[in-house]
């Protein structure tokens, strides 16, 4: 059997019934990683994994943490101690964590086996899973390598989609779990903002920044927030509001309100997305659900990616002043303390950061500050506004994660670019409003996934999972993996 | 209005202390061009300058004080485990004055 294109639920329930052991699936999942051609990992701690599983396996299962010797990828740009970490830049390499990130300690807690790191594009900072300093990650869903997997998260993606292992962890700063989510097949979550601790997790833009994850199902989505949330006090946004036992979700939608925001669900450009978006629709009415379409500004929605530009150029401009190889990362000599920087910084940044970081750096002047960044910031306020009063007349809001399958390389750049505003950038807007987003399969294009996405109040995650199940449930696309259709 | 030219660039670029090759130079120029049209898309929302900015999603209060109990802090030896050049218990760099 292969154990790892199980989800987490069905291969707790084997270790329960003393089916397998971990390190049957932890060997199993290791040989798969080393067959993969995705290009989807950074680090990989085979070793560390065996050796836990082997100490595993002479303890009993612990039958009430599902969690208990799940395999597990990490993007590479959370720290793990003992482990070079690069969030493929090439300023980190050779770069070893002192410590854990809090999300990696709280796993570690529930004895899930961490088999490696995954590849993103450079800082976290891109959507194509191309801009790396190893190269392009592939989709796997694509033999041919034409179609992107997307990113950031790009390698964590590919991992969980080619059913490597259950789940991988990710980070989500515009749309970088949801959107490969989409592309993928998979389940992806952006919790509200400060659900779960960010320490560890190399800043990009903390005002957007979230830890994520890909998983196969809603039911492990919401088995692992009830591990990974809570507050943490090594980090002061983390929230202190009580964690719910989120797998303990009734699936319903009886009564409750779902708004479709019609600026946005009219760029679906796939024609089974289309089909499969509106045949939901139509069941979770059947289901008991008031789904109606609802108006924001088209304003509003056109102004989404530059807000969202601008304030994360310019807030991570200042978050990655400390990449200077001095105390850290691949430092380049020079002739002066200056020039050690300079060239360091020079050699370790693609060009594609370096862009971003003047665009930011430019923003931020004193003479631009107003009309640029505190600019992007009051139309955040507007488009905040906007949408925190939808979700005053309802508790969700329902629309297609992407308008089409996973575009092809050759398409698509980093380039800024003002095409393709609203429908490949609306997922923004819950990293804006700091709410809680699931990403869900939705439907198969000539072999390509597409996904549609939930989002609901901030703090909601319980009530979006019973809703989200549902709607897994009518896609009928649970669990599902390359090779495994 | 925002202008910019090759030269400003690179005065941003030196003040980031990193340079970048020619030609991305030129590319970073016409992403300026997309700049400013990104930011058209900004003065059109009516009021935008009426409301204040908003800096994070929502107010999160918490106690930001914990616990006065001593912790375990890194040793040097750690720390300079990742420096790329050390000497005597400190980060070598080359001499800042003659």
């Amino acid at each position: 059997m292969d154990y790892n294109t199980l989800t987490i639920k069905e291969l707790h329930d084997l270790y329960v019934k003393g089916e397998v052991k971990p390190l049957e699936v932890v060997e199993q999942a290791i040989a798969k990683a080393k067959k993969d051609t995705s290009n989807a990992l950074e680090a990989t701690m085979y070793e560390a994994a065996i050796e836990m599983a082997k100490k595993l396996g002479k303890e009993p299962v612990e039958v009430d943490n599902l969690l208990w010797g799940i395999p597990y990828f990490i993007k590479d740009n959370f720290s793990t101690k003992g482990v070079e970490t690069t969030a493929s830049s090439n300023i980190l390499k050779g770069y070893v964590p002192l410590y854990d990130a809090e999300v990696i300690t709280r796993l570690n807690r529930s004895k899930a086996i961490p088999i490696g790191k995954t590849t993103l594009d450079e800082l976290a900072m891109g959507g194509s899973g191309m801009s790396g300093h190893l190269g392009r990650t592939f989709n796997p869903y694509d033999p041919s390598h034409r179609h992107m997997i997307g990113g950031s998260s790009a390698g964590s993606a590919s991992v969980v989609a080619s059913g490597i292992v259950p789940f991988a962890l990710g980070s989500d700063t515009g749309d970088s779990v949801r959107k490969p989510a989409s592309y993928a097949g998979l389940v992806g979550l952006k919790p509200t903002w400060g659900r779960i601790s960010r320490h560890g997790l190399f800043p990009f833009t903390p005002s957007f920044d979230a830890v994520g994850y890909f998983t196969r199902s809603v039911y492990d989505s919401a088995v692992l927030l009830s591990v990974l949330a809570g507050h943490d006090e090594k980090d002061f946004t983390s929230s202190t509001k009580e964690v719910e036992h989120y797998h303990d979700y009734i699936p319903s939608v009886k009564g409750v309100k779902i708004a479709l925001i019609k600026g946005i669900s009219d760029t679906i450009a796939n024609s089974s997305l289309r089909t499969s978006y509106e045949k939901s629709i139509e069941e979770l009415k059947k289901r008991g659900a008031i789904v109606e379409y609802v108006e924001i500004k088209q304003e509003l929605l056109n102004a989404l990616f530059s807000t969202y530009f601008v304030i994360s150029c310019s807030e991570s401009t200042s978050n990655n002043a400390n990449l200077d190889g001095i105390k850290f990362g691949a430092r380049k000599n020079g002739s002066t303390y200056t020039d050690v920087i300079k060239n360091t910084r020079t050699a370790g940044f693609s060009a594609l950061i370096k862009r971003r970081f003047i665009l930011g750096s430019y923003s931020l002047k004193q003479e631009n500050q107003e009309l640029l960044f505190r600019r992007a910031q009051k139309a955040r306020r507007l488009i905040v506004d906007a949408i925190n009063q939808v979700l005053v007349d309802y508790d969700f809001i329902y629309l297609p994660a992407a308008p089409d399958v996973a575009p092809l390389f050759d398409k698509k750049s980093d380039n800024l670019n003002i095409a393709h505003l609203v429908e490949d950038n609306h997922l923004v807007i819950a990293n804006l409003a700091g709410l809680p987003s699931l990403t869900i399969p939705a439907c198969l294009d000539k072999g390509l996934p597409i996904g549609v996405n939930l989002t609901g109040r901030p703090f909601s995650e319980k009530s979006l999972f019973a809703v989200a199940h549902v709607i897994e449930e009518i896609n009928g696309l649970r669990n599902i993996t390359v090779g495994g259709l | 209005m925002i202008k910019v030219d090759k030269d400003k660039l690179k005065e941003l670029a030196n003040d980031l202390l990193f340079d970048m090759a020619d030609q991305e130079y030129e590319t970073l120029l016409k992403e300026f061009d997309e700049l400013v049209a990104q930011m058209a898309l900004l003065e059109k929302i009516d009021q935008v300058d009426e409301v204040e900015p908003l800096i994070y999603p929502f107010a999160v209060t918490n106690s930001t004080l914990r616990e006065d109990e001593p912790t375990t802090p890194l040793t040097k030896e750690q720390v300079l485990l990742n420096a790329p050049d050390s000497y005597a218990g400190q980060i070598k760099l080359p001499k800042v004055v003659n």
